[in-house]
């Protein structure tokens, strides 16, 4: 189990800290389409928010929770991911192939850049869950029981 | 629709694996229901497929609209396409086994245990269909990582066998990745048909024959060829029952399908390297497994150790079909990996059923089923009947096309190792039906406990599928010569 810090300079700088790690998390997983960056880049520093906000404030802390509902949702990225590449097929086309979304009144671009943002988003939010479960497992065993068992 | 059947066949399990966790978390029951949906709808669609294929020819899948070189392609062809329909029927049948006697085996991880099951599946879907090397690699390694966690699941005994399966798998994998990391740096692509369009300039390439050399040895690993065996018999012995009766028949054999693509289709089988045609390491190779793996059989007691030895053998025998280099071995081998995948799933279901309804480990304690359960008798004994290779079972004409096929070639050398192997066999099944007729239970007056029906159901047909795949040879055979041959054979 992770206790909180009781360090007041700690405290105080992840309550700084922490929001600006998961705005640059979030810029990281939007520019990825048109520079360096992606889901992949853009999960792990979102997990590395998540994670620095349990390190601090504790498991139990209410400024956890998200993190603790976090955990349940593995999977969830994995789903928007096939999701959209179903939708694809549905569409007509191959797995992934965004030109075949069928969403009215956008262009074959268009559909290709939201189909890779919707991807994009599910790879971040597996890799955010990964991440922290990760953290989890090393620190206490029986939590992680606990998610996966119910 | 039916274009899109290879991906829908690879991504039906996937999807079932990673909803798994999230739906079944409040409601752990349904975790069997959706697997036996899924996997009972995949029978009908390999069915589908298969039929797709030899109608209009094999289908190649590019994901994402990006074509061969550049993306990534699914390939299925008649010999993926037949795979494919063993594999999801013997994993339907693995998950309806595992129903009555997970709960006491799995030590209650019932999610954990159906969420990998799919991931294995989805993942041996994908070696079937894989079309470049990487993609390969990717899926041999979710596979084996599923099976780590699924040897293991139940702790106790199993955690050794499943660390010494984890080391051995991933010294394989890494192999396998290097190898394949040379064969890109000296040909610039990862897609097998673009490879196989590249090699005949290469062969006197060092980097080649030294990738080759490590994707052979990392796939010998993970298939358990004899020098590299050492994981399987104590992963699979000491593997909570469902579990070693869904991988024992379809991991080796999987990856065996894997390591000939390689050499039919990425290499020209024909090739001779450095004087040394690479066929005949396959066919001396193959030899060796068959006469060890069944010389070690007879040294068992433990039953399901005693069968993992005899899969050990088969592969053996197997890849001496493949090592001929002419249609009738190549089409004996793929025949012969049907029947074996068949038997082996049977033979590790009767194993489970001895074990977890009547607590019988070893050959000595058979004696006390004997005669009381004619249904796992009957079972054993049909199966018995083709692991030795008689008339009626598909075992046996599996070993006749093999024979054929290799005097065809004028192996004589692998001829005699069939023989030898099936003779082996035939003396390990002879000491095991000894000790269940010849020690008859002291106390007739043993209650035993009816076997439940989902258990009879898997039993009884893998048994008759023993026998039926014996029956229907001769078109089984005819299609695989028409449909499944690799270019150039």
């Amino acid at each position: 189990m992770i206790r909180s810090h009781d360090s007041i300079i700690v405290q105080t700088l992840g309550r700084f800290l922490i929001p600006v790690v998961q705005m640059f998390g979030l810029y990281v997983l939007f520019f990825g389409q048109y520079g360096p960056g992606g889901g992949f880049v853009g999960g792990v520093i979102l997990g590395a928010g998540m994670i620095l906000s349990i390190l601090i404030f504790g498991y139990d802390a209410s400024r956890s929770r998200f993190a603790q509902k976090v955990l349940h949702g593995d999977g969830v990225g994995m789903l928007i991911y096939a999701g959209v590449g179903g939708l694809c097929m549905i569409g007509g086309g191959e797995f992934l192939n965004y030109a075949n979304l069928e969403i009215p009144g956008l262009e074959i671009a268009s559909r290709r850049s939201l189909g890779i943002v919707l991807t994009q988003i599910g790879v971040a939010v597996d890799v955010m869950v990964t991440a922290i479960s990760i953290v989890f497992s090393l620190s206490a065993e029986e939590i992680i029981e606990d998610s996966i068992d119910g | 629709m039916s274009h899109q059947l290879p991906a829908i066949l690879f991504l039906l399990p996937l999807f079932a694996a990673i909803s798994m966790p999230v739906v079944c978390l409040k409601h752990h029951h349904w975790s069997r229901p959706i697997s036996v949906v899924i996997l009972a709808a995949m029978v009908p669609f390999s069915i589908l497929n298969l039929y797709n294929v030899i109608r209009h020819g094999e289908v190649r899948y590019a994901f994402s609209g990006w074509s061969a070189p550049l993306g990534i392609e699914w390939v299925a062809d008649g010999l993926a396409s037949v795979i494919l329909l063993l594999l999801s029927a013997l994993g339907l049948l693995g998950v309806l086994f595992a129903g009555p006697t997970s709960p006491k085996a799995l030590g209650g991880r019932i999610v954990h245990y159906y969420t990998l099951i799919m991931l294995l599946v989805s993942a041996l879907t994908g070696i079937v269909f894989a079309g470049d090397l990487f993609n390969l690699f990717v899926f041999l390694e979710v596979a084996a990582i599923s099976s780590y966690a699924l040897v293991g699941i139940a702790g106790g005994r199993a955690i050794f066998a499943a660390f010494r399966y984890l080391i051995l798998g991933t010294i394989g994998a890494s192999l396998y990745l290097l190898g394949v990391s040379y064969l890109y740096a000296v040909t610039g692509t990862l897609n097998m048909a673009d490879i196989a369009g590249k090699l005949p300039m290469l062969l006197d390439s060092k980097a080649l024959i030294g990738g080759l050399l490590f994707i052979f040895i990392g796939l010998g690993i993970k298939m358990a060829l004899v020098p590299f065996h050492a994981w399987l018999p104590e992963a699979y012995t000491y593997a909570p029952e469902p579990i070693s009766a869904i991988l024992a028949p379809l991991i080796t054999k999987v990856v065996l399908l894997a390591w000939v693509r390689i050499i039919y289709w990425v290499l020209n089988a024909t090739i001779v390297i450095y004087d040394i045609p690479i066929l005949l390491l396959v066919a001396a190779l193959g030899a060796l497994a068959s006469v060890i793996g069944a010389s070690l059989a007879l040294a068992q007691r433990d039953i399901k150790m005693m069968f993992a030895y005899g899969g050990i053998a088969h592969i053996g025998i197997i890849l001496i079909g493949f090592g001929q280099g002419n249609p009738t071995g190549f089409a004996g081998g793929v025949f012969y990996l049907l029947n074996d995948a068949v038997m082996q799933a049977s033979l590790f279901y009767i194993a489970g059923i001895a074990f977890c309804q009547y607590g019988v480990k070893t050959i000595d304690e058979l004696g006390r089923i004997g005669k009381q359960v004619p249904w796992l008798t009957g079972s054993l004994i049909v199966v018995g009947l083709g692991m030795i290779g008689l008339p009626p079972t598909g075992g046996f004409f599996g070993k006749w096309y093999i024979i054929l096929g290799a005097l065809e070639a004028d192996d004589y050398v692998s001829v005699a190792a069939v023989i030898l192997s099936t003779l082996l066999t035939l003396a390990y099944f002879v000491k095991l039906f000894e000790c269940m007729f010849r020690q008859s239970s002291t106390r007739s007056d043993d209650q035993f406990e009816e076997i439940p029906f989902s258990l009879k159901l898997t039993m009884g047909v893998t048994s008759a599928a023993v026998v039926i795949l014996g029956i229907f040879s001769a078109p089984i055979v005819q299609l695989l010569l028409n449909q499944a041959l690799p270019p150039g054979l």
